[in-house]
């Protein structure tokens, strides 16, 4: 297996990260700016900074085709200052500058969580105030419009996650249900196939809802290659999948599996049958399976790298002591993990059809990692 | 002349200050109805828990802890009045206590290993945690923090004998032991996912 | 005792390790705030079920989980009254610097010593397993701590009790109950060495009826309080006075009653404990 590609930027969590389509453009959400880290040589150097958020900024995605960058934070838009800042389009220009452009998001909350359509005419924002805002651009005015999926959602949206249809919308929500909806815009959506989901889709459908018995907040959320299943992973360590069998009919197959792990923060199938997971143990665990079962089936993390390993040598008196007064066996400061803190955004970096052959990680400790599958 | 026409005595006692005016307003964060983060509960009365005490003695009786460890785990009291969680969690505690430490981890094991047996020791988690709570809350009410009243010379706390608790603590941490040593033996088994599992559950045993 | 100690620290341990897992979460009741939702408990739905692990009735954590801050509180083991006090003292020495702890609470959860309160922004700049060493590190060195100054102040007591007992038993058969001195008290700013044979000199002084001779034996000549006093409670008054190489002693009664006088036997007794 070939060694990860490690980038550490700065000591700050990276909310969220985003490459460009040439993978030559980084976008990371550190604190209240948008980095742009361009690619000097085998490293990342820092080249812009967007600052128009005055709030923790929590999400940031790149569009693959015309390189529009969209940002959310947490601070509100506040109409009496005339600041819209909990969302914002970043349009480059030929002489690469970008300019933002102003977002009517209408919701009174943070928003958590921001993603371009795969069609690039749309994005979805979720929110602390219960919605998800569903974006689309405004020729005569100049500037984005919303349009508010609400019902049944009963709690922060955390994460959501585009169908490749660019109509079929799935989110996750602190309630620790996963929903799948309809985000079908007339004038803006070429009305989509019937498919397993569901055969007429107007503006809010609530195409599916699903909940583990042992709920739990729901940090990711996944629509596999083809679009007929969809993977979430819950507060509860669990990571499930479901197989819906067609509009109206209880799902084919509904599998959960419980880890003995600690939870996962974000999840990205790699082809139809494996899924890679990853969260508050600071590596990336490897899923395999189909509609039949699912299981754990190992760690990408290359285990015993030279270096990290057992640092020194320590008296087996002061081993004995360490255990039997604090229970526990070693005494460092250093995770045997690539990444030190946990990681909070998967994304493919590098594909070929379905199957993902890289793909990058960020976490709390300020590290990108390019991981080989 | 006053803009307030009326002096009631709602408006002039500050009662008002204090109502959490977030409670309201129907739609406010803070009352989300819980009871949507659970799937429908069946009831348990505290008949069936009887029953399934006697079902698990007669198991033990028998030899077969495993099968009343199994027994007591896969009927939890999620949805009982406090008599019956309460009568179920003294039978699970009943036969933790009759396992020896050497049979805990097979033991362990072989539930994880079969289907449903990672929900099971999730169950057996989430007693444990009642087990320690429920033990320690009683003490909590009998005898608050023991603080002296009065500094008299003949009080001063000099005395060994004066304020050691009776042979009554010697027993529960004798209990607390085994919940303790059980703990450890599930963290082993089902993993850190397992504690995970008992917080973010709404199904509360 | 480690034997029992190890599986307590272990269960709490883990239970830390599962609970430490927070993210950046802004408050769903008001808008552009960021707080702590375990202490807001404005959203029902992200606050977790509470975990507690007891060694036994006297020796409890509580863990109350949230989405982006946990609150850990401890019941340390408190034996008798002593260990009371002592707790209650240390825990109070630490929450007043509260703010050269980080993680530490300000106030204690009721029926608690004292709590933790760790946050997203905590995990997010230390690393989660040294918090989690710094609580059970924590647990274990208050635990020796107490028994410790608890073994500190029985070895002072005792001493205390030895050197006061010992002459008084030897003067008190000699001295006539009840009778009345007026004693004139003096303590220069320098600590006076008085050893036990010039108190028994002062006493067989006091016993003949000299008893300014008696003083200034004891004392030297300067003259600051003026207090009437039995001469038994007034030997046991200088026992305690020597004894503590007390610089700053007041004693101010101008009632000869002997009630009077115990109230400031007591104070006396208390800061003498205090300070020695």
């Amino acid at each position: 297996m070939a060694t990860p590609e490690v980038h550490h930027l700065f000591h700050n969590p990276i909310a969220d990260h985003s490459f460009s389509a040439d993978r030559k453009t980084l976008a990371i959400a550190r604190d209240t700016t948008v980095e742009l880290y361009g690619k000097v040589g085998s490293a990342f150097k820092l080249k812009d900074e967007l600052k128009g958020h005055d709030k923790t900024v929590t999400s940031v995605d790149i569009a693959p085709n015309s390189g529009r960058i969209v940002s959310c934070s947490q601070g509100k838009s506040s109409p009496a200052q005339n600041t819209h800042r909990n969302a914002l389009v970043w349009e480059p220009s030929p002489q690469g500058v970008y300019k933002p452009t102003l977002v009517l998001l209408r919701i009174n909350r943070a928003a958590t969580f921001v993603r371009w359509s795969p069609s690039e005419t749309k994005f979805a924002v979720g929110s602390g105030d219960r919605v998800i805002a569903v974006c689309y651009f405004e020729e005569e005015n100049d500037w984005w419009v919303s349009k508010h999926l609400k019902k049944p959602i009963r709690s922060t949206i955390t994460t959501v996650a585009w169908h490749p249809n660019s109509v079929l919308l799935a989110a996750g929500s602190t309630d620790a249900h996963a929903r799948v909806f309809s985000s079908f815009i007339k004038g803006v959506d070429a009305r989509p196939d019937p498919g397993v989901w569901g055969e007429r889709l107007p503006f809010n459908t609530v195409c599916g809802e699903f909940m583990n018995n042992s709920a739990g907040w729901v940090h990711a959320v996944a629509f596999s290659p083809s679009g007929d299943a969809l993977a979430f992973a819950a507060h509860d360590s669990s990571i499930t999948v479901v197989y819906p069998s067609g509009p109206e009919l209880p799902p084919r197959a509904i599998i959960s599996i419980s880890t003995q792990l600690l939870p996962f923060m974000s999840l990205i199938w790699n082809g139809e049958a494996e899924i890679i997971a990853a969260g508050y143990d600071c590596e990336a665990f490897r899923f395999k399976g189909g509609a039949q079962g699912w299981q754990l089936s190992g760690t990408l993390e290359a285990k015993g790298r030279p270096g990290l390993g057992e640092g020194r040598e320590e008296s087996a008196l002061n081993m004995f002591k360490q255990m039997d007064l604090k229970g526990k066996t070693k005494d460092d400061t250093q995770l045997k993990t690539v990444h030190q803190n946990t990681i909070t955004t998967l994304r493919p970096f590098e594909s070929s059809g379905a199957a993902v052959k890289k793909f990058s990680s960020s976490g709390v400790d300020g590290r990108i990692v390019i991981w080989h599958t | 002349m006053s803009i307030i026409q009326q002096h009631t005595a709602a408006s002039l006692s500050d009662a008002w200050r204090t109502i959490n005016i977030d409670a309201l307003e129907e739609d406010s964060s803070v009352n989300f109805d819980t009871s949507t983060l659970h799937p429908a509960l069946p009831e348990v009365s505290e008949a069936d828990v009887r029953q399934i005490n006697i079902q698990v003695r007669q198991l033990l009786r028998g030899g077969d802890a495993e099968g009343a460890l199994r027994g007591s785990l896969e009927m939890p009291v999620y949805n009982g009045s406090d008599l019956a969680k309460e009568a179920h969690l003294h039978t699970v505690i009943e036969v933790l206590q009759s396992i020896k430490a050497s049979e805990m981890t097979p033991m362990l094991q072989r539930i994880y290993g079969t289907p449903g047996g990672s929900e099971c020791l999730d169950v057996l988690m989430k007693y444990l945690y009642k087990g320690m709570a429920a033990t320690s809350a009683a003490d909590g009410n009998s005898s608050a923090p023991r603080t002296p009243t009065r500094m008299t010379p003949q009080q001063t706390g000099f005395s060994q004998v004066g304020g050691r608790p009776g042979g009554a603590n010697e027993s529960t941490g004798g209990a607390m032991s085994v919940l303790l040593s059980w703990h450890e033996k599930v963290v082993e088994v089902a993993g850190l996912g397992c504690i995970g599992r008992c917080m973010t559950d709404w199904r509360k045993v | 005792m480690s034997q029992s100690l190890r599986p307590y620290l272990q269960a709490v341990r883990s239970s830390l390790t599962a609970a430490l897992c927070l993210s950046n979460f802004a408050s769903q009741t008001a808008e552009r705030h960021n707080v702590p939702e375990i202490e807001a408990q404005t959203s029902p739905e992200v606050l977790l079920t509470p975990l507690t692990i007891a060694r036994n009735e006297n020796e409890r954590v509580l863990i109350e989980p949230s989405i982006n801050s946990i609150r850990i509180s401890i019941r340390i083991k408190q034996a008798d009254e002593i260990e009371h006090i002592l707790v209650h003292k240390f825990t109070r020495f630490l929450t007043q610097r509260a703010e050269s702890f980080f993680i530490l609470r300000r106030k204690p959860i009721k029926g608690y010593d004292i709590s933790f309160l760790i946050t997203n922004f905590h995990t997010e700049e230390m690393l989660k397993h040294k918090l989690v060493d710094f609580i059970i590190q924590f647990m274990e060195e208050v635990d020796k701590e107490i028994s410790e100054m608890k073994l500190f102040l029985n070895a002072r007591a005792r001493f205390v009790a030895e050197s006061f007992l010992t002459p008084v038993s030897l003067i008190c058969p000699q001295t006539r109950p009840n009778s009345q001195v007026d004693v004139c008290l003096s303590l220069t700013k320098r600590t006076r060495r008085i050893n036990k044979q010039s108190i028994c000199a002062a006493s067989s002084w006091l016993v003949e009826g000299h008893d300014s001779d008696a003083l200034r034996l004891a004392f030297g000549e300067h003259k600051r309080i003026m207090i009437t006093l039995s001469s038994r409670l007034l030997l046991w008054l200088l026992q305690v006075v020597i004894l503590s190489n007390c610089r700053r002693l007041t004693i101010a009664s101008k009632g000869n009653t002997y009630p009077e006088f115990e109230k400031h036997t007591r104070e006396l007794t208390i800061r003498f404990l205090s300070l020695a």
